[in-house]
Protein backbone atom coordinates (compact mmCIF):
# COMPACT_ATOMS: atom_id res chain seq x y z
CA UNK A 1 0.00 0.00 0.00
CA UNK A 2 1.32 3.39 -0.96
CA UNK A 3 1.82 6.06 1.69
CA UNK A 4 -0.57 9.00 1.66
CA UNK A 5 2.05 11.14 -0.03
CA UNK A 6 3.06 8.50 -2.56
CA UNK A 7 -0.58 7.92 -3.46
CA UNK A 8 -1.10 11.64 -4.00
CA UNK A 9 1.96 11.84 -6.24
CA UNK A 10 0.89 8.81 -8.27
CA UNK A 11 -2.51 10.48 -8.74
CA UNK A 12 -1.27 13.87 -9.85
CA UNK A 13 1.60 12.51 -11.95
CA UNK A 14 -0.56 10.06 -13.85
CA UNK A 15 1.03 6.95 -12.31
CA UNK A 16 -0.53 4.08 -10.44
CA UNK A 17 -2.36 5.20 -7.31
CA UNK A 18 -3.81 2.35 -5.27
CA UNK A 19 -6.82 4.32 -4.00
CA UNK A 20 -8.59 7.66 -4.32
CA UNK A 21 -6.93 10.52 -2.46
CA UNK A 22 -9.22 11.28 0.44
CA UNK A 23 -9.82 15.04 0.48
CA UNK A 24 -7.32 16.88 2.72
CA UNK A 25 -5.56 13.75 4.03
CA UNK A 26 -2.21 14.70 2.44
CA UNK A 27 -2.08 18.21 3.89
CA UNK A 28 -1.11 19.12 7.41
CA UNK A 29 -2.11 22.77 7.47
CA UNK A 30 -0.16 24.77 10.01
CA UNK A 31 -3.00 26.91 11.34
CA UNK A 32 -0.79 28.30 14.12
CA UNK A 33 1.19 30.29 11.54
CA UNK A 34 0.90 34.02 12.20
CA UNK A 35 -1.87 34.99 9.83
CA UNK A 36 -3.15 38.50 10.21
CA UNK A 37 -5.38 37.89 7.25
CA UNK A 38 -7.63 35.83 9.46
CA UNK A 39 -9.88 33.68 7.35
CA UNK A 40 -13.00 34.69 9.17
CA UNK A 41 -14.40 35.42 12.59
CA UNK A 42 -16.40 32.84 14.51
CA UNK A 43 -20.14 32.53 13.93
CA UNK A 44 -22.02 35.51 15.32
CA UNK A 45 -18.90 37.67 15.71
CA UNK A 46 -16.78 40.05 13.68
CA UNK A 47 -13.09 40.88 13.38
CA UNK A 48 -11.08 43.67 11.83
CA UNK A 49 -8.15 42.17 9.95
CA UNK A 50 -4.79 43.85 9.76
CA UNK A 51 -5.68 45.54 6.44
CA UNK A 52 -8.50 47.22 8.33
CA UNK A 53 -11.26 45.17 6.73
CA UNK A 54 -14.19 44.36 9.00
CA UNK A 55 -15.28 40.78 8.43
CA UNK A 56 -18.56 39.75 9.97
CA UNK A 57 -20.17 36.34 10.42
CA UNK A 58 -23.86 37.05 11.06
CA UNK A 59 -25.75 34.61 13.26
CA UNK A 60 -27.47 31.83 11.37
CA UNK A 61 -25.27 32.18 8.27
CA UNK A 62 -22.80 29.59 6.99
CA UNK A 63 -19.99 32.01 6.30
CA UNK A 64 -18.55 35.48 6.83
CA UNK A 65 -18.74 38.63 4.74
CA UNK A 66 -16.56 41.73 4.52
CA UNK A 67 -18.58 44.78 5.59
CA UNK A 68 -18.76 47.61 3.07
CA UNK A 69 -21.12 50.21 4.45
CA UNK A 70 -19.92 53.81 4.54
CA UNK A 71 -18.68 53.43 8.10
CA UNK A 72 -16.58 50.31 7.47
CA UNK A 73 -15.33 50.36 3.87
CA UNK A 74 -11.54 50.74 3.78
CA UNK A 75 -10.83 51.90 0.24
CA UNK A 76 -13.14 54.78 -0.59
CA UNK A 77 -11.53 55.82 -3.87
CA UNK A 78 -9.31 53.54 -5.94
CA UNK A 79 -7.47 56.51 -7.45
CA UNK A 80 -6.33 57.40 -3.95
CA UNK A 81 -5.57 53.88 -2.79
CA UNK A 82 -2.23 54.92 -1.25
CA UNK A 83 -4.12 57.15 1.15
CA UNK A 84 -6.39 54.35 2.36
CA UNK A 85 -4.51 51.06 2.03
CA UNK A 86 -1.67 50.22 4.40
CA UNK A 87 -0.17 46.75 4.26
CA UNK A 88 0.43 45.20 7.67
CA UNK A 89 3.90 44.37 8.89
CA UNK A 90 5.16 40.84 8.27
CA UNK A 91 7.78 41.06 11.01
CA UNK A 92 6.24 39.06 13.81
CA UNK A 93 7.98 38.60 17.14
CA UNK A 94 9.76 35.23 17.25
CA UNK A 95 7.41 33.91 19.93
CA UNK A 96 4.52 34.21 17.46
CA UNK A 97 6.18 31.42 15.46
CA UNK A 98 6.76 29.01 18.35
CA UNK A 99 3.50 27.05 18.15
CA UNK A 100 3.72 26.82 14.37
CA UNK A 101 7.29 25.51 14.50
CA UNK A 102 6.31 22.92 17.10
CA UNK A 103 3.48 21.77 14.85
CA UNK A 104 5.81 21.57 11.85
CA UNK A 105 8.29 19.47 13.84
CA UNK A 106 5.56 16.99 14.70
CA UNK A 107 4.65 16.27 11.07
CA UNK A 108 5.93 13.13 9.35
CA UNK A 109 6.96 14.69 6.06
CA UNK A 110 7.10 11.27 4.42
CA UNK A 111 3.35 10.98 4.90
CA UNK A 112 2.06 14.51 4.70
CA UNK A 113 2.90 17.91 3.29
CA UNK A 114 3.65 20.65 5.80
CA UNK A 115 1.26 23.22 4.42
CA UNK A 116 0.91 26.94 4.80
CA UNK A 117 -2.38 28.68 4.18
CA UNK A 118 -2.96 32.09 2.61
CA UNK A 119 -6.42 33.66 2.52
CA UNK A 120 -7.88 35.81 1.19
CA UNK A 121 -5.96 36.03 -2.07
CA UNK A 122 -4.95 38.99 -4.19
CA UNK A 123 -8.22 39.38 -6.07
CA UNK A 124 -10.27 38.77 -2.93
CA UNK A 125 -8.32 41.38 -1.03
CA UNK A 126 -9.05 44.02 -3.68
CA UNK A 127 -12.78 43.53 -3.24
CA UNK A 128 -12.53 43.06 0.53
CA UNK A 129 -11.04 46.54 0.58
CA UNK A 130 -13.54 48.32 -1.67
CA UNK A 131 -16.57 46.02 -2.31
CA UNK A 132 -17.09 43.61 -5.15
CA UNK A 133 -18.86 46.03 -7.48
CA UNK A 134 -16.29 48.80 -7.10
CA UNK A 135 -13.44 46.32 -7.30
CA UNK A 136 -14.70 44.80 -10.53
CA UNK A 137 -15.37 48.15 -12.16
CA UNK A 138 -11.93 49.42 -11.18
CA UNK A 139 -10.28 46.90 -13.55
CA UNK A 140 -11.89 48.81 -16.41
CA UNK A 141 -12.29 52.33 -15.14
CA UNK A 142 -9.00 52.81 -13.29
CA UNK A 143 -6.65 50.15 -14.65
CA UNK A 144 -3.48 52.00 -13.69
CA UNK A 145 -4.48 52.34 -10.06
CA UNK A 146 -5.64 48.74 -10.04
CA UNK A 147 -2.26 47.58 -11.36
CA UNK A 148 -0.53 49.58 -8.64
CA UNK A 149 -2.78 48.17 -5.90
CA UNK A 150 -2.27 44.61 -7.11
CA UNK A 151 1.51 45.14 -7.25
CA UNK A 152 1.37 46.46 -3.69
CA UNK A 153 -0.59 43.43 -2.43
CA UNK A 154 1.70 41.09 -4.36
CA UNK A 155 4.82 42.62 -2.82
CA UNK A 156 3.28 42.20 0.61
CA UNK A 157 2.40 38.56 -0.12
CA UNK A 158 5.98 37.83 -1.15
CA UNK A 159 7.38 39.48 1.97
CA UNK A 160 4.97 37.39 4.03
CA UNK A 161 5.94 34.25 2.09
CA UNK A 162 9.59 34.89 2.88
CA UNK A 163 8.84 34.93 6.60
CA UNK A 164 6.81 31.73 6.39
CA UNK A 165 9.47 29.95 4.35
CA UNK A 166 12.29 31.08 6.64
CA UNK A 167 10.48 29.89 9.75
CA UNK A 168 8.54 26.81 8.63
CA UNK A 169 10.06 25.51 5.37
CA UNK A 170 6.64 24.35 4.13
CA UNK A 171 6.29 21.66 1.47
CA UNK A 172 2.97 22.91 0.17
CA UNK A 173 1.00 26.11 -0.15
CA UNK A 174 -2.79 26.17 0.11
CA UNK A 175 -3.82 29.50 -1.32
CA UNK A 176 -7.36 30.84 -1.50
CA UNK A 177 -8.65 33.26 -4.11
CA UNK A 178 -12.16 32.82 -5.50
CA UNK A 179 -12.12 33.80 -9.13
CA UNK A 180 -15.69 33.18 -10.14
CA UNK A 181 -19.33 32.68 -9.41
CA UNK A 182 -20.85 29.25 -9.77
CA UNK A 183 -21.38 29.78 -13.49
CA UNK A 184 -18.73 32.20 -14.74
CA UNK A 185 -15.38 33.76 -13.92
CA UNK A 186 -15.74 37.19 -12.34
CA UNK A 187 -13.45 38.80 -14.88
CA UNK A 188 -12.68 37.94 -18.48
CA UNK A 189 -9.68 35.77 -19.32
CA UNK A 190 -8.03 38.80 -20.96
CA UNK A 191 -8.42 40.91 -17.82
CA UNK A 192 -7.22 38.02 -15.69
CA UNK A 193 -4.17 37.63 -17.91
CA UNK A 194 -3.35 41.31 -17.65
CA UNK A 195 -3.83 41.80 -13.91
CA UNK A 196 -3.75 38.56 -11.93
CA UNK A 197 -1.54 36.23 -13.95
CA UNK A 198 1.61 38.36 -13.46
CA UNK A 199 0.87 38.71 -9.74
CA UNK A 200 0.47 34.99 -9.21
CA UNK A 201 3.45 34.09 -11.37
CA UNK A 202 5.51 36.14 -8.94
CA UNK A 203 3.89 34.74 -5.79
CA UNK A 204 3.78 31.08 -6.76
CA UNK A 205 7.15 31.37 -8.46
CA UNK A 206 8.63 32.64 -5.21
CA UNK A 207 7.24 29.76 -3.18
CA UNK A 208 8.46 27.20 -5.73
CA UNK A 209 11.90 28.79 -5.96
CA UNK A 210 12.16 28.46 -2.20
CA UNK A 211 11.44 24.79 -1.71
CA UNK A 212 7.65 24.58 -1.84
CA UNK A 213 6.87 21.53 -3.96
CA UNK A 214 3.13 21.74 -4.25
CA UNK A 215 0.88 24.70 -5.00
CA UNK A 216 -2.80 24.12 -4.31
CA UNK A 217 -5.15 26.92 -5.28
CA UNK A 218 -8.68 27.14 -3.89
CA UNK A 219 -11.45 28.68 -5.96
CA UNK A 220 -14.84 27.08 -5.38
CA UNK A 221 -16.33 28.45 -8.52
CA UNK A 222 -16.46 28.21 -12.23
CA UNK A 223 -13.02 29.02 -13.63
CA UNK A 224 -12.59 26.54 -16.50
CA UNK A 225 -11.72 29.45 -18.80
CA UNK A 226 -8.76 30.32 -16.54
CA UNK A 227 -7.13 26.88 -16.41
CA UNK A 228 -4.37 27.70 -18.95
CA UNK A 229 -3.35 30.61 -16.69
CA UNK A 230 -3.47 28.37 -13.61
CA UNK A 231 -0.99 26.09 -15.32
CA UNK A 232 1.20 28.99 -16.40
CA UNK A 233 1.36 30.43 -12.86
CA UNK A 234 2.44 27.09 -11.43
CA UNK A 235 -0.68 25.67 -9.77
CA UNK A 236 -0.38 21.91 -9.28
CA UNK A 237 -3.87 21.30 -7.94
CA UNK A 238 -7.04 23.37 -8.35
CA UNK A 239 -9.09 22.70 -5.24
CA UNK A 240 -12.80 23.51 -5.13
CA UNK A 241 -13.49 22.94 -8.81
CA UNK A 242 -17.28 22.90 -9.07
CA UNK A 243 -19.27 20.53 -11.23
CA UNK A 244 -20.31 23.47 -13.44
CA UNK A 245 -16.79 23.37 -14.93
CA UNK A 246 -17.29 20.01 -16.67
CA UNK A 247 -14.43 18.45 -14.73
CA UNK A 248 -14.14 15.25 -16.83
CA UNK A 249 -13.56 17.42 -19.88
CA UNK A 250 -10.95 19.52 -18.04
CA UNK A 251 -9.12 16.37 -16.93
CA UNK A 252 -9.05 15.11 -20.50
CA UNK A 253 -7.73 18.41 -21.78
CA UNK A 254 -5.32 19.52 -19.03
CA UNK A 255 -4.89 16.57 -16.65
CA UNK A 256 -1.23 16.02 -17.40
CA UNK A 257 -0.48 19.60 -16.36
CA UNK A 258 -2.82 20.19 -13.42
CA UNK A 259 -4.94 18.09 -11.07
CA UNK A 260 -8.57 18.87 -10.30
CA UNK A 261 -9.89 18.47 -6.75
CA UNK A 262 -13.62 18.67 -6.21
CA UNK A 263 -16.57 17.96 -8.56
CA UNK A 264 -18.75 17.58 -5.47
CA UNK A 265 -20.51 20.90 -4.84
CA UNK A 266 -20.77 21.69 -1.15
CA UNK A 267 -24.07 23.45 -1.75
CA UNK A 268 -25.66 20.20 -2.89
CA UNK A 269 -24.48 17.95 -0.09
CA UNK A 270 -23.52 20.10 2.89
CA UNK A 271 -27.01 21.06 4.02
CA UNK A 272 -28.83 20.95 7.36
CA UNK A 273 -30.78 17.87 6.20
CA UNK A 274 -27.78 16.12 4.59
CA UNK A 275 -27.95 12.39 4.04
CA UNK A 276 -25.39 9.66 3.51
CA UNK A 277 -27.35 8.53 0.48
CA UNK A 278 -27.14 11.87 -1.33
CA UNK A 279 -23.45 12.14 -0.50
CA UNK A 280 -22.89 8.60 -1.80
CA UNK A 281 -24.61 9.47 -5.08
CA UNK A 282 -22.56 12.64 -5.53
CA UNK A 283 -19.24 10.99 -4.66
CA UNK A 284 -19.93 8.02 -6.92
CA UNK A 285 -20.92 10.27 -9.81
CA UNK A 286 -17.75 12.35 -9.41
CA UNK A 287 -15.43 9.35 -9.14
CA UNK A 288 -16.95 7.47 -12.07
CA UNK A 289 -17.03 10.53 -14.34
CA UNK A 290 -13.60 11.90 -13.45
CA UNK A 291 -11.62 8.70 -12.99
CA UNK A 292 -8.53 7.77 -11.01
CA UNK A 293 -5.89 10.11 -12.36
CA UNK A 294 -5.44 13.88 -12.09
CA UNK A 295 -8.53 13.94 -9.90
CA UNK A 296 -9.18 14.15 -6.17
CA UNK A 297 -12.79 13.68 -5.11
CA UNK A 298 -13.90 16.16 -2.49
CA UNK A 299 -16.36 18.85 -1.50
CA UNK A 300 -15.70 22.32 -2.88
CA UNK A 301 -15.32 23.69 0.68
CA UNK A 302 -11.98 25.45 1.12
CA UNK A 303 -10.80 23.67 4.27
CA UNK A 304 -11.05 20.24 5.90
CA UNK A 305 -14.37 21.10 7.48
CA UNK A 306 -18.04 21.15 6.59
CA UNK A 307 -20.78 23.64 7.36
CA UNK A 308 -22.92 20.95 8.99
CA UNK A 309 -21.49 18.38 11.41
CA UNK A 310 -20.69 14.96 9.98
CA UNK A 311 -20.67 15.87 6.29
CA UNK A 312 -16.88 15.95 5.85
CA UNK A 313 -16.49 12.52 7.48
CA UNK A 314 -19.42 11.11 5.47
CA UNK A 315 -17.65 12.13 2.25
CA UNK A 316 -14.52 10.29 3.38
CA UNK A 317 -16.59 7.14 3.98
CA UNK A 318 -18.00 7.32 0.47
CA UNK A 319 -14.59 7.93 -1.07
CA UNK A 320 -13.40 4.74 0.66
CA UNK A 321 -16.41 2.95 -0.79
CA UNK A 322 -15.52 4.16 -4.27
CA UNK A 323 -11.95 3.00 -3.78
CA UNK A 324 -13.30 -0.49 -3.04
CA UNK A 325 -15.45 -0.37 -6.18
CA UNK A 326 -12.94 1.12 -8.61
CA UNK A 327 -9.44 0.02 -7.50
CA UNK B 1 -21.43 58.50 -36.18
CA UNK B 2 -24.54 60.39 -35.08
CA UNK B 3 -24.70 61.71 -31.52
CA UNK B 4 -27.29 59.14 -30.58
CA UNK B 5 -25.20 56.32 -31.95
CA UNK B 6 -22.30 57.66 -29.96
CA UNK B 7 -24.39 57.49 -26.79
CA UNK B 8 -25.36 53.93 -27.64
CA UNK B 9 -21.75 52.91 -28.16
CA UNK B 10 -20.61 54.59 -24.95
CA UNK B 11 -23.22 52.73 -22.86
CA UNK B 12 -22.30 49.42 -24.45
CA UNK B 13 -18.60 50.06 -23.81
CA UNK B 14 -19.30 51.28 -20.28
CA UNK B 15 -17.68 54.69 -20.65
CA UNK B 16 -19.33 56.30 -17.66
CA UNK B 17 -17.01 59.30 -17.60
CA UNK B 18 -17.95 60.34 -21.14
CA UNK B 19 -21.64 59.55 -21.23
CA UNK B 20 -23.07 62.67 -19.60
CA UNK B 21 -21.40 64.97 -22.10
CA UNK B 22 -22.44 62.75 -25.01
CA UNK B 23 -26.09 62.71 -23.89
CA UNK B 24 -26.05 66.49 -23.50
CA UNK B 25 -24.52 66.86 -26.97
CA UNK B 26 -27.23 64.63 -28.42
CA UNK B 27 -29.91 66.77 -26.77
CA UNK B 28 -28.19 69.93 -28.02
CA UNK B 29 -28.06 68.46 -31.51
CA UNK B 30 -31.84 68.11 -31.42
CA UNK B 31 -32.25 64.44 -30.60
CA UNK B 32 -35.36 63.74 -28.54
CA UNK B 33 -34.84 62.61 -24.97
CA UNK B 34 -37.11 59.64 -25.60
CA UNK B 35 -35.00 58.52 -28.55
CA UNK B 36 -31.82 58.83 -26.52
CA UNK B 37 -33.35 56.81 -23.71
CA UNK B 38 -34.54 54.15 -26.16
CA UNK B 39 -31.03 53.94 -27.59
CA UNK B 40 -29.56 53.39 -24.15
CA UNK B 41 -32.19 50.75 -23.30
CA UNK B 42 -31.33 48.99 -26.56
CA UNK B 43 -27.63 49.08 -25.63
CA UNK B 44 -28.31 47.50 -22.28
CA UNK B 45 -30.35 44.83 -23.99
CA UNK B 46 -27.30 44.01 -26.13
CA UNK B 47 -25.13 43.99 -22.99
CA UNK B 48 -27.58 41.61 -21.27
CA UNK B 49 -27.60 39.25 -24.24
CA UNK B 50 -23.80 39.24 -24.43
CA UNK B 51 -23.59 38.47 -20.71
CA UNK B 52 -26.08 35.62 -21.04
CA UNK B 53 -24.03 34.26 -23.93
CA UNK B 54 -20.82 34.42 -21.89
CA UNK B 55 -19.25 36.97 -24.24
CA UNK B 56 -18.83 39.58 -21.53
CA UNK B 57 -18.39 39.36 -17.77
CA UNK B 58 -19.79 40.98 -14.64
CA UNK B 59 -17.55 44.11 -14.70
CA UNK B 60 -18.53 44.96 -18.29
CA UNK B 61 -22.17 44.72 -17.28
CA UNK B 62 -21.58 46.86 -14.20
CA UNK B 63 -19.84 49.65 -16.09
CA UNK B 64 -22.49 49.62 -18.82
CA UNK B 65 -25.25 49.94 -16.21
CA UNK B 66 -23.33 52.70 -14.46
CA UNK B 67 -22.99 54.55 -17.79
CA UNK B 68 -26.67 54.25 -18.53
CA UNK B 69 -27.51 55.51 -15.08
CA UNK B 70 -25.31 58.58 -15.58
CA UNK B 71 -26.89 59.18 -18.99
CA UNK B 72 -30.37 58.95 -17.50
CA UNK B 73 -29.40 61.58 -14.91
CA UNK B 74 -28.91 64.06 -17.78
CA UNK B 75 -32.26 63.11 -19.31
CA UNK B 76 -34.26 63.27 -16.09
CA UNK B 77 -34.84 67.05 -15.96
CA UNK B 78 -35.89 66.99 -19.62
CA UNK B 79 -38.29 64.09 -19.13
CA UNK B 80 -39.58 65.10 -15.68
CA UNK B 81 -43.15 63.99 -15.12
CA UNK B 82 -43.19 61.74 -18.17
CA UNK B 83 -44.01 58.28 -16.83
CA UNK B 84 -44.93 56.77 -20.17
CA UNK B 85 -41.53 55.06 -20.38
CA UNK B 86 -41.90 53.10 -17.17
CA UNK B 87 -42.71 49.43 -17.40
CA UNK B 88 -44.01 49.70 -13.84
CA UNK B 89 -42.53 49.14 -10.42
CA UNK B 90 -40.58 46.03 -9.52
CA UNK B 91 -39.96 45.02 -5.91
CA UNK B 92 -36.73 43.07 -5.53
CA UNK B 93 -34.82 41.45 -2.69
CA UNK B 94 -32.69 38.53 -1.59
CA UNK B 95 -34.82 36.22 0.54
CA UNK B 96 -34.72 35.71 4.31
CA UNK B 97 -31.55 34.18 5.72
CA UNK B 98 -29.51 34.98 2.62
CA UNK B 99 -27.07 37.90 2.60
CA UNK B 100 -25.80 37.62 -0.95
CA UNK B 101 -26.35 40.80 -2.90
CA UNK B 102 -24.09 40.89 -5.95
CA UNK B 103 -26.38 38.88 -8.23
CA UNK B 104 -29.40 40.74 -6.90
CA UNK B 105 -27.71 44.10 -7.51
CA UNK B 106 -26.92 43.11 -11.09
CA UNK B 107 -30.55 42.20 -11.71
CA UNK B 108 -31.68 45.51 -10.18
CA UNK B 109 -29.39 47.37 -12.58
CA UNK B 110 -30.51 45.40 -15.61
CA UNK B 111 -34.21 45.74 -14.82
CA UNK B 112 -33.80 49.43 -14.15
CA UNK B 113 -32.01 49.78 -17.49
CA UNK B 114 -34.86 47.92 -19.15
CA UNK B 115 -37.35 50.49 -17.87
CA UNK B 116 -38.62 49.26 -14.51
CA UNK B 117 -38.80 51.53 -11.46
CA UNK B 118 -36.91 49.44 -8.98
CA UNK B 119 -37.53 49.19 -5.25
CA UNK B 120 -34.55 47.32 -3.81
CA UNK B 121 -35.37 45.81 -0.42
CA UNK B 122 -31.80 44.59 0.06
CA UNK B 123 -30.84 41.23 1.51
CA UNK B 124 -32.34 38.91 4.15
CA UNK B 125 -35.85 40.04 3.24
CA UNK B 126 -38.69 38.33 5.08
CA UNK B 127 -41.63 37.14 2.96
CA UNK B 128 -44.01 39.62 4.60
CA UNK B 129 -41.70 42.48 3.68
CA UNK B 130 -42.18 41.75 -0.03
CA UNK B 131 -45.95 41.90 0.53
CA UNK B 132 -45.69 45.14 2.48
CA UNK B 133 -43.58 46.69 -0.28
CA UNK B 134 -46.21 45.82 -2.87
CA UNK B 135 -48.78 47.61 -0.70
CA UNK B 136 -46.54 50.61 -0.05
CA UNK B 137 -45.55 51.36 -3.64
CA UNK B 138 -47.49 52.50 -6.68
CA UNK B 139 -47.95 50.57 -9.86
CA UNK B 140 -46.16 47.41 -8.73
CA UNK B 141 -46.23 44.93 -11.60
CA UNK B 142 -43.50 42.50 -10.62
CA UNK B 143 -41.81 40.98 -7.57
CA UNK B 144 -38.30 39.54 -8.02
CA UNK B 145 -36.82 37.22 -5.39
CA UNK B 146 -33.22 36.10 -5.34
CA UNK B 147 -31.53 33.30 -3.39
CA UNK B 148 -27.98 32.01 -3.67
CA UNK B 149 -27.85 29.33 -1.03
CA UNK B 150 -29.30 25.84 -1.16
CA UNK B 151 -30.17 26.37 2.49
CA UNK B 152 -32.36 29.38 1.72
CA UNK B 153 -34.43 27.73 -0.99
CA UNK B 154 -37.29 27.14 1.50
CA UNK B 155 -37.27 30.91 2.17
CA UNK B 156 -37.53 31.52 -1.57
CA UNK B 157 -40.56 29.26 -1.70
CA UNK B 158 -42.10 31.04 1.27
CA UNK B 159 -41.53 34.45 -0.31
CA UNK B 160 -43.18 33.45 -3.58
CA UNK B 161 -46.13 31.78 -1.89
CA UNK B 162 -46.70 34.62 0.57
CA UNK B 163 -46.74 37.18 -2.25
CA UNK B 164 -49.04 35.01 -4.32
CA UNK B 165 -51.40 34.46 -1.37
CA UNK B 166 -51.70 38.22 -0.85
CA UNK B 167 -51.72 39.20 -4.54
CA UNK B 168 -52.75 36.22 -6.68
CA UNK B 169 -52.32 38.15 -9.93
CA UNK B 170 -48.90 39.59 -9.12
CA UNK B 171 -46.13 38.32 -11.36
CA UNK B 172 -43.19 36.85 -9.48
CA UNK B 173 -39.78 36.07 -10.96
CA UNK B 174 -37.04 34.12 -9.16
CA UNK B 175 -33.37 33.43 -9.70
CA UNK B 176 -30.07 32.51 -8.07
CA UNK B 177 -27.48 29.78 -8.49
CA UNK B 178 -29.40 26.82 -6.99
CA UNK B 179 -32.71 27.75 -8.65
CA UNK B 180 -33.83 25.75 -11.67
CA UNK B 181 -36.78 26.37 -14.00
CA UNK B 182 -38.39 23.25 -12.52
CA UNK B 183 -38.00 24.51 -8.97
CA UNK B 184 -39.35 27.92 -9.95
CA UNK B 185 -42.46 26.31 -11.41
CA UNK B 186 -42.83 24.00 -8.42
CA UNK B 187 -42.94 26.89 -5.95
CA UNK B 188 -45.42 28.84 -8.04
CA UNK B 189 -43.19 31.53 -9.58
CA UNK B 190 -44.24 32.91 -12.94
CA UNK B 191 -40.75 33.23 -14.29
CA UNK B 192 -37.16 32.16 -13.81
CA UNK B 193 -33.93 33.56 -15.17
CA UNK B 194 -30.45 32.03 -14.92
CA UNK B 195 -28.61 35.37 -15.04
CA UNK B 196 -29.12 39.14 -14.94
CA UNK B 197 -29.26 39.57 -18.71
CA UNK B 198 -32.01 36.98 -19.10
CA UNK B 199 -33.81 38.39 -16.06
CA UNK B 200 -34.43 41.66 -17.90
CA UNK B 201 -35.75 39.81 -20.95
CA UNK B 202 -37.99 37.56 -18.85
CA UNK B 203 -39.27 40.43 -16.70
CA UNK B 204 -40.35 42.42 -19.76
CA UNK B 205 -42.06 39.33 -21.12
CA UNK B 206 -43.97 38.79 -17.87
CA UNK B 207 -45.40 42.30 -17.72
CA UNK B 208 -46.08 42.71 -21.46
Amino acid sequence: MLSIKQNLLETIQGGNPDRFVKQYEFLDIIMETPMELALCPGPGTEIVNSWGVTVRWPKGQIGSFPVHDAEHIVLKDITEWRKYVKAPSVDYPEERWTAAIEHVNSVDRNEKYVTTLVAPGVFELTHYLMSMEEGLMAFYEEPEAMHELIDYITDWEIRYAKQVIDHLHPDALFHHDDWGSQISSFISPATFEEFLLPAYKKIYGFYKANGVELIIHHSDSYAANLVPFMIEMGIDIWQGVMSTNNVPELIKKYGKQITFWGDIDSGKIDTPDWSQEVIAQNVEHACRECGKLYFIPGASQGLNISSFPGVYEAIDVEIDNMTKKMF
Amino acid sequence: MSKIEEVKALVEAGKSKKIAAAVQEALDAGDKAQDILDAMVASMSVVGDKFSAGEIFVPEMLIAAKSMSKGVEVLKPVMAGDTSNSLGTCIMGTVAGDLHDIGKNLVVMMLESAGFDMVDLGVDVAAEKFVQAVKDNDNVVLVACSGLLTTTMPALKEAVQTVKAAFPDMKVIVGGAPVTPEYAAEIGADGYAPDAGSAAVKAKELVA
